[in-house]
């Protein structure tokens, strides 16, 4: 493939915004006495191609542009947004947010701008999609569809979803903050339906991330996805109804990060400390569960899903440290959740987009390896389930979660036995972190197609675990 | 608005003619126009007040059978058009499918006005008054000693114009109104920690439930899961709670998609006319209810949206069809159409006679399902496995709540073990029913 070479071009002004005026703006947001105000500019541009039946069946374009406005006044925040950014609507924009607070004057006047750079780019985009031809990805397309169906005669459907898109943000705070960054993405995903004897089963596999389209030829190729998805829905149709009732759980590496996500990450994100609702809330400096739990999340790992070089306030983010040899040791905050609590941000606010205020979210959440050997972790379980692919989950506030598993396999006498189709697990986080009885020294990342919902608010993530045992959590299957 | 929708529909007659003078064969063009406001309280005070008016272009075009689409929230002229030749190159890169193109040009009368979509009350109402809604009815709730923490009340108005214009010559466009009313509690203490939230949904105003009545039912709710145990593994009937009807629902929905049926990714594939439920089991998608919140006069192609009977007394009779999925199944289309994909109109259970509190009555030993997390929904195979939380019943009566559970069936299994249906469906959102028992499914525990 060949490597494009340019000269370094000053990026486009998206925004026909100049920071003089954008400084105005955010004057007359603090006019009527907030605290903070921040405006955060978004100029997106992502492109779907869809394959199936053989063909590349539709492809589609999509611009976003707009700003956000934000005031924040104490606990309470105003927001504001618009996809029409003349000066009379900019300022509507700011006067409507600035309702928040009802002083008659400004308390504060926004300091001037310096621009903050950043370290080094999480990116790890040398081909970057938007700015090759489409042949290329229709070409990556193409490839995925073949190797999925000629994987076997029992693939009788296939379906490929290619996306990519390519963020323009810049973030201005009343505090003086500048940042101005791109955040590449792209993802490949592929659905293969297998039938056999009037059965129908279905497998997917996917990557992606923070990359350019050489991903695909050196970490992930097509092939490897397609041949995964249909090796999935050709696994499923051998695999028996799962049992039901509590058990002991070995989860696989990598997939299993789900839940991490969902029992731990979630309950330490610092609004839900702060509004005192996550059972978590006081656990701070307390052990939660086995002294073989290292958990972190880390905004910064390179090319990955999850990650960015500022967040979605400009802040830089760190490599988080939530739990430590099974006590709670900090929290994923925003710049208002850590005013409040009186912490430093950790660079985990985001937002799926201009028209949402920022939440303390998670970036790539992961458990730390361990000592086990993967292999004496499943001999250890007489009777067992073994969870192999995940589909997602879900948590709330008091801890109770569950995760959905596509494909599984009963462990019998310590060996993996006959594959096992859909089951939920249920568990409670302070209950099933207790019941972490091994973890293995085999720390995988999941595939990089994760999406967590939070209050409406979409934002990719990436997770990842070591091969685990849980010494009894309820599987929800039939009986 | 008028004098906005005015220039918006221009706009897409002008993009229309663009798109047709560069070469597309068919194009057609959708406009939003939209105004939002919604504000969140919590103990007592606001934490977010959020208000904003955002506008959006969607368009699709056809060129020798192939198609592409784009969208933007850049409304100006020169970014529009630069989409359409965009599209129009990379429809030339695509491969050409006999059954894409335009729905044939349709003949219909309806205006929005019979249909009650629209609500001046929810467009005029003072964001004070939304506020002064939404800590009401937290405080009515918080007067409640076992209520412990609060998640806050919100109150949401939407205003959305939608203009549709094509090249075969449709032109239309409707405005309606969405209000909402919600609050979500926290009960119990230390690490046993309970949560249920209560809303109401509606386009008019007047027909939105008041304060005390949100803030009563997610009390309710809330203080009913307190001090849940958790029980053996067993096959039990289930009953469901409208609330949960819906997501069953909603998943028999995505089963008789027409696009899931032409992908074969629905285990109802190639069964029309067959019996898959019981006599019990009658589902209407219908887009013409005066008032409710799936209602619209025409889908996103400017099909007229109708009356259709998906399953009869359990037979399944129809598949619901965009324009696409129609021409590959060659079954006509519903009216359901949404971009590429379909969606419900109000898509509902029929209501039977029984009120809710028979069905209870009349169960010997069962659970009541309350509320579910989790996703465990495989429409491929029918399957289902959720992680469920309830109320146990023994002898007609509510014994204990339960929760750390899941419940675990196939969905073409329930639709023919269906055995009571009650009379209690609500219209709160555009996928719903009444409370449903369903004969028997896997509750997994301990």
């Amino acid at each position: 493939m060949a490597q494009r070479k340019r000269a370094v071009k000053t990026e486009p002004n998206y925004f026909q915004l100049h920071p003089a005026d954008l400084r105005k703006l955010l004057a007359l947001a603090l006019a009527r006495g907030g605290d903070f105000a921040d405006i955060f500019l978004e100029y997106r541009t992502s492109l779907s191609i869809l394959m199936e039946e053989d063909i590349i069946k539709e492809s589609s374009e999509n611009v976003t542009l707009g700003l956000g406005l934000r005031v924040i006044r104490k606990d309470r925040t105003g927001y504001a947004y618009t996809n029409d950014l003349s000066e009379e609507k900019l300022k509507s924009v700011a006067l409507t947010a600035s309702a928040i607070a009802s002083a008659r004057t400004a308390r504060k006047l926004p300091l001037p701008f310096r621009n903050l750079r950043p370290e080094k780019d999480v990116s790890r985009a040398r081909l970057v999609a938007s700015s090759r031809p489409l042949q290329e990805k229709i070409r990556l397309v193409e490839r995925a569809y073949r190797s999925a169906l000629n994987h076997n005669q029992d693939i009788k459907k296939v379906q490929v979803a290619y996306g990519e898109s390519l963020q323009h943000i810049k973030i201005l705070n009343s505090e003086g903050l500048l940042v101005e960054d791109k955040r590449p993405m792209v993802k490949l995903v592929v659905m293969a339906l297998a039938e056999k004897n009037g059965r129908r089963e279905s497998g997917f596999c996917g990557g992606g991330g923070r990359v350019g389209l050489e991903y695909f030829n050196r970490e992930l190729t097509p092939e490897t996805i397609g041949q995964e998805a249909a090796r999935e829905a050709c696994l499923l149709l051998e695999a028996v109804d799962p049992p039901a009732g509590e058990m002991p759980v070995v989860l696989s590496p990598g997939h299993s990060g789900v839940l991490i996500h969902e029992a731990v990450g979630h309950l330490l994100e610092a609004d839900f400390i702060r509004k005192k609702t996550s059972v978590l809330w006081n656990k701070l400096g307390k052990r939660v569960g086995s002294e073989q739990l290292n958990i972190y999340d880390d905004p910064t790992r390179p090319g990955f899903r999850g990650s960015y070089n500022f967040d979605d306030e400009g802040s830089r983010p760190q490599k988080t440290l939530l739990v430590e040899k099974g006590v709670v040791r900090g929290f994923l905050q925003d710049l208002l959740s850590a005013r409040l609590m009186k912490k430093e941000p950790t660079g985990h606010g985001r937002r799926e987009d201009f028209s949402c205020w920022p939440l303390p979210r998670m970036a790539n959440t992961y458990i730390d390896r361990g000592e086990y050997d993967p292999e004496e972790i499943i001999r250890s379980v007489r009777k067992g389930f073994y969870v192999s692919r995940l589909s997602g989950g879900q948590v709330e506030d008091s801890g109770q979660f569950t995760f959905s598993v596509t494909l599984g396999y009963l462990i019998e006498d310590g060996r993996l036995g006959r594959p096992v189709r859909q089951a939920t697990l249920i568990g409670t986080n302070l209950d099933i972190l207790r019941k972490v009885e091994m973890v293995g020294s085999d720390l995988e990342f999941g595939w990089q197609t994760g999406t967590c919902s939070k209050e409406g608010q979409d934002v990719p993530v990436a997770d990842g675990c070591p091969t685990m045992k849980i010494s009894g959590m309820t599987v929800g299957g039939l009986r | 608005m008028k004098a906005a929708s005015h220039d918006l529909r221009k706009l897409a007659e002008k993009l229309v003619l663009y798109g047709r003078k560069l070469g597309a064969d068919e194009m057609e063009v959708t406009l939003y126009d939209g105004r939002e406001f919604n504000v969140d309280v919590r103990l007592g005070r606001i934490e977010n007040l959020v208000e904003a008016d955002s506008r959006y272009c969607a368009f699709r075009l056809f060129k020798d059978k192939k198609v592409a689409s784009a969208s933007s929230s850049d409304l100006s002229l020169a970014t529009l058009q630069a989409l359409v030749g965009k599209a129009l190159k990379r429809a030339s890169l695509t491969h050409a499918d006999e059954f894409a193109g335009l729905p044939a040009p349709a003949r219909f009368k309806i205006t929005e006005d019979s249909l009650k979509l629209y609500d001046p009350e929810v467009a005029g109402l003072k964001p004070q008054e939304k506020i002064k809604m939404a800590l009401a009815t937290e405080r009515i709730a918080l007067e409640d000693r076992r209520i412990t923490n609060s998640f806050g009340a919100s109150f949401v108005t939407n205003e959305l114009r939608t203009i549709l214009v094509n090249s075969s010559g449709f032109s239309g466009e409707y405005l309606q109104t969405y209000c909402s009313l919600s609050l979500g509690l926290q009960a119990g203490h230390g690490d046993h920690l309970v949560e249920d939230y209560w809303f109401s949904s509606k386009r008019h105003l007047r027909d939105l439930a008041q304060p005390e009545e949100v803030a009563r039912m997610a009390v309710e709710r809330t203080v009913r899961q307190l001090n849940p145990r958790k029980v053996e593994t067993q096959n039990v009937p289930v009953i469901f709670e409208p609330t949960m009807t819906s997501w069953l629902l909603a998943f028999l929905f995505s089963c008789v998609s027409g696009t899931a049926v032409y992908q074969q990714t629905t285990f109802l594939a190639g069964r029309l006319g067959e019996k898959i439920g019981n006599d019990l089991v009658t589902v209407v998608d219908d887009g013409l209810l005066p008032g409710r919140l799936g209602s619209r006069p025409f889908d996103s192609e400017g099909v007229p949206t109708q009356r259709t009977v998906v399953i009869e007394n359990g037979v399944l009779r129809n598949y619901l069809c965009n324009t696409y999925a129609a021409r590959k199944l060659n079954l006509p289309a519903t009216g359901n159409g949404n971009g590429r994909g379909v969606v419900p109109n109000n898509f509902y259970l029929e209501p039977g006679t029984i009120t809710p509190d028979e069905i209870i009555k009349s169960t010997r030993k069962g659970f009541l399902l309350t509320r579910v997390i989790g996703h465990g929904l495989n429409s491929v195979t029918g399957d289902i496995s959720r992680g469920a939380c309830g109320l146990w019943i023994e002898d007609g009566q509510a014994v204990f709540p339960v929760s750390e559970v899941t419940i675990a069936g196939n969905l073409g299994q329930v639709l023919q073990n269906i055995e009571l249906v009650g009379n209690d469906i609500q219209f709160e959102s555009p996928v719903c029913g009444p409370t449903i028992r369903v004969g028997e499914m896997t509750v997994a525990g301990k």
